[in-house]
Order: C-alpha cells, then structure tokens, then sequence
C-alpha cells in the first residue's frame, strides 16, 4: 500500500496556486487526505515573492501588468521566483512523517531527494545545495525549493527550471542596482540552469510529468494513482485565492 | 527620523531594514528579505515588538522577542539586524551633525 496520494493539476493563475497548496496543506492537517505530492504549472506567467520580501522591492509592477504576468506572494520564505517555463510540485506531510523529521535541513534534502530522482530520468545528474537548492554537475541551480510548517504539517513546493528567459525575468524582477543590471543578468546566466539546456533541447511540462512521477515514487516509497484535488479541496482553493492570495492587503502587506 | 540599509551579512541573505525613531524609540521597523522563518507569524510578531524600543537596542530586542516566541531564522540572524539597525543611526547621527547648525535634521541613510 503506498501512503501518498499524487495529484496533477496543470497551469492555473497563481493566486489559485498558491490557494491549492494551503488547501491541501488544510485537509492534511485535518487528517481529511493523506500526505500528498502535487505536480503543476502556471498560466499566465506569475512572479511569487517570498513572505518577508517587499513586494515592490522585487517586482516591476507595471511591467508585470503591461506583459499580463501574476504577483503572487507565497506562504514561504525565499526569494523572488519568475515562474514561466517550469514544473512546479508541492509536498505536504504531517511533521511526524518521516519526511519531515530530522530538522529544516534533513527535510529539505529528504523531500529534495524526488526532485533529483525526477531529474535522472531525464538523464540529469543533480545533487542537493543547502540549504534550498538543486544544482547541475557543473554546479548551476537547477530547482529552487521552500517549505514550511503549519497546523502540524509540512509544506515543501519548489520549482524545476525547463528554461529560462533571463530577459523576461529581468524584465518582470527589480533588481538593487539599475547600473549592475548587466552585471547580474550574466551573473545569473553563470549560476542558473536548466532542462533544456542541458538537454539540448526544448523540454516542456507535459513531457517531464511521467519522469517526476517515477522519480518521487523512488525517492518517497510508492505513490498513488494521478489524481485531482477533492471537490471541498478545489472550493477552499478557490476562496484562499480570492480572499488572500489574490488580495492586496496580502500581496501588499510587505 | 528614518534611515534604511541594504545589504547581506556575511552567510546571510539580502536583508532589507528600514527604521523610523523619534526620542530615540522605534516608531516603524521594516525588516524584508529572502530569508526564511518558522513560525512565520512569530517573525511578524517580533517585528511588530520593536515598536517603542530604544533604537540602540534593535538587534538584542528583536533576539529576546524571536526566542519568546520560538522563532527559528534562516539566512538571517537578530544580530545582522542589529548591526544594520546600528549602522543606519550611525550614519544618521553622522549626516546630522555634518549638517548646518540650526539646520533641519537629515533624513536618510544608507541606500
């Protein structure tokens, strides 16, 4: 019997992401599911922020509005995340769970340990940079990662780079200094990775799902069918975006 | 008077921290970053707890006010906070006494 339940949600607005994982982190909570792995993506392109960054310390707004790219700011900490190419998952487990035991670190690298399954069955080799990273064999961040802990569980999602647009994202992200613009970009090109290029070739989201499914029933013992969040799921996800994430006083409130 | 930092401690994230004070206590503390928390909440809180605090105290206030609390801190630390609480009044004090003698004070800070 395999403990995990696996659901697959494709592209979504931010803020319903961002609802969808508090949700499921709820009915953990309450014993309603069992712990859980979500795989999914974004649309339209969003930028998350972290929950201690200043959302206009990070974010050019009005580019964002302009281009028709999300400002969402997340349940976590970290940084500042330009979400367009990517594959996205969420873990929520009860902080008895094997998963989370051991410390922040132990379960970073534990929950971790899919993400770098999933990537060797694309034929990546990948290892886990503490504290919240995922880096190449040449060293270039290839998965960025954050969790925390509510009700008794906890929550890990993170991001899987299949490409990036540097230009976008510098477009959409703020960055400390106008006049090191250019340095940064090409201090980012020198440590930021991913899929496709070290594939060689263009990767999408539909084509790595099956390696990431394979690779978290490795690393967590066993996962469900694919599956969709519960319908009282899907309606709670639903009032969290629009009542916190999609609202002002939330995105603003840093 | 208010005055802002930004920089990343040595082993830290970017911290951001902004300050107001009047009469040397913290009317608005601000402190921002790519930094984790747990609770988050308990963060907040903290924050919320330098209010009224002697503005030379900020770094150990906030230490006391995360223990209470149970806070622990990733890529941060209460005393890079209090080292950059400390070297915006520093250098707000320095541009005020640069300052014309009967001059308005200074607003600023490091940038």
């Amino acid at each position: 019997m395999t403990e995990f339940r696996y659901i697959e949600t494709g592209s979504n607005p931010a803020a319903f992401n961002m609802g969808l994982d508090e949700a499921i982190l709820e009915s953990v909570a309450s014993g309603a599911e069992p712990p859980t792995l979500r795989l999914y993506a974004w649309n339209p392109s969003d930028v998350s922020v972290g929950y201690f960054q200043g959302v206009r310390d990070e974010v050019d707004l009005a580019r964002c509005a302009e281009l028709g790219v999300d400002v969402v700011r997340r349940l976590t900490g970290g940084g500042a995340v330009f979400h367009a190419s990517e594959l996205t998952y969420s873990v929520v487990v009860p902080e008895s769970h094997r998963l989370a035991r051991g410390g922040i670190l132990e379960s970073y690298r534990a929950v971790c340990a899919g993400v770098i399954a999933g990537l060797a069955e694309l034929g990546i080799v990948s290892s886990f940079a503490p504290l919240n990273d995922i880096v190449g064999a040449d060293g270039k961040k290839l998965s960025g990662n954050a969790q925390t802990r509510k009700r008794g569980c906890l929550l890990q999602h993170g991001t899987v780079l299949l490409g990036v647009d540097l230009d976008a994202m510098f477009t959409v992200l703020r960055v400390p200094n106008e006049k090191l613009k250019g340095r940064l970009i090409e201090d980012v090109r020198a440590r930021v990775s991913s899929v496709s290029s070290t594939l060689g070739r263009e990767t999408g989201y539909a084509e790595v799902v099956p390696a990431f499914e394979r690779g978290f029933a490795a690393a967590f013992g066993g996962l469900g069918e694919r599956s969709v969040p519960s319908g009282a799921e899907m309606a709670r996800a639903r009032v969290l975006a629009s009542e916190r994430f999609a609202s002002d006083e939330w995105t603003f409130r840093r | 008077m208010t005055g802002s930092y930004i920089g990343k401690p040595a082993g830290g994230k970017l911290l951001r921290l902004e300050l107001e004070w009047e009469g040397g206590l913290v009317v608005r503390a601000s402190i921002r970053g790519d930094f984790f928390a747990h609770p988050e909440e308990g963060f907040d809180e903290a924050e919320a707890a330098l209010v009224g605090t002697p503005v030379d105290s900020v770094g150990t206030t906030f230490a006391a006010a995360l223990e209470r609390r149970g806070v622990a801190l990733f890529g941060l630390t209460a005393e890079s906070v209090g080292a950059a609480a400390a070297t915006i009044v520093a250098s707000v004090r320095q541009s005020v006494s640069d300052a014309e003698p009967g001059a308005p004070s200074a607003d600023g800070g490091r940038e």
